[in-house]
């Protein structure tokens, strides 16, 4: 009887493709700024089509969600080095961004995770009104990521373009206040997934003393 | 009886503390590079002290242990942000770099979360010899993560002092060796990891197909 290849899904073999386009982005970004732009934005869109083809030919993976998440903080990471190059005098900034991207995604899906295997009651996330609009209704969900990640994608192309229109600067507003909200939404989310951590490592003490 | 209050115990305050100071020497470092290294240096000093402290007075929390890798990710990843405005033609490599550290990371620590709450036979990431040695010996651990953070400190020394004793380049050799070594040992944590989360997920699909 063969076995199924996991790493040979269609939607993995979409996720390397995410994966080589994003890097290969990045390795042209100092010399040809809009093929890598291109291979940017053709790597995001493939992000669309991963888990549309993981539903439809049954082929869902927690090894392919992890690096779907993973493609897109590097990515995200990555971008915000060379927007650092083209604005130094921003790069702190960048830095918080990044290190908050991070912490808090790492954060809430470490604390989900073992919250799943857990039996005892934690602080549930969605009880927390702002991060209810934000889970439950998708459209919310996809203007505050394509629009967080747009804004960064614009600082980039602000810098290649010599007369931006009126329009851009309307766009980069917009963009840069989603960025803003997002900023606040995952500065909410790193508090509750830490107050949820620590909700765990409370009750496993309990039960710890009890024991003695 | 009063509740304990895990974000009071005295590890996790040494852990805001090393939050502090990382951001503090990130903030600092284009204006006021010998002030920003003493703050950094600090903060990773810091980190020898929140373990011991947590074992001392049994005050281990898994919200600590969180905190105290993020930090370790996050200060690492700003640094070589800054190492890339130092030395722009290096970008990619600290690029690459990056998101090694972040992907091998975050992905070995999630698959053991998951297989902690399995029952089923994965790899084990000790069968791998390379691997072994990393996580059975302490001291070849501690000179494998200290000797890859000095490699990027000295890099940035390197571009403040103006003419370097031989040592310092002897050292800098040092280092970066250990530092191409480290990157090597990331990646076989990343396939390792890869690994684990589909030996996890071929598990989980026979499972489900043996009960349809």
């Amino acid at each position: 009887m063969t076995q199924e290849n996991i790493f040979l899904f269609v939607p993995n073999l979409i996720g390397y493709a995410r994966v080589l386009l994003a890097l290969l982005s990045f390795y042209l970004l100092p010399c040809c700024p809009w093929p890598a732009v291109f291979c940017y934005l053709l790597s995001a869109l493939l992000d669309a089509f991963d888990g549309h083809a993981a539903r439809a030919l049954n082929q869902s993976t927690k090894f392919g969600a992890m690096m779907d998440m993973l493609t897109d903080r590097c990515a995200t990471m990555c971008l915000l080095v060379n927007l650092s190059l083209l604005y130094p005098s921003c790069t702190f900034l960048f830095q918080i961004s990044m290190c908050l991207d991070i912490a808090s995604h790492w954060l809430h899906l470490h604390s989900s995770t073992i919250k799943g295997s857990s039996s005892h009651k934690t602080i549930d996330l969605s009880g927390n009104p702002i991060l209810r609009i934000y889970y439950t209704s998708k459209p919310v969900l996809f203007v505050m990521c394509a629009g967080n990640e747009l804004f960064f994608c614009l600082l980039y192309v602000l810098h290649h373009v010599q007369e931006p229109a009126a329009w851009f600067y309307w766009l980069l507003g917009l963009c840069g206040t989603i960025c803003f909200l997002k900023s606040g939404i995952s500065l909410v989310h790193l508090v509750t997934a830490s107050q949820n951590m620590a909700a765990l490592d409370a009750a496993e003490r309990e039960t710890n003393r009890k024991r003695q």
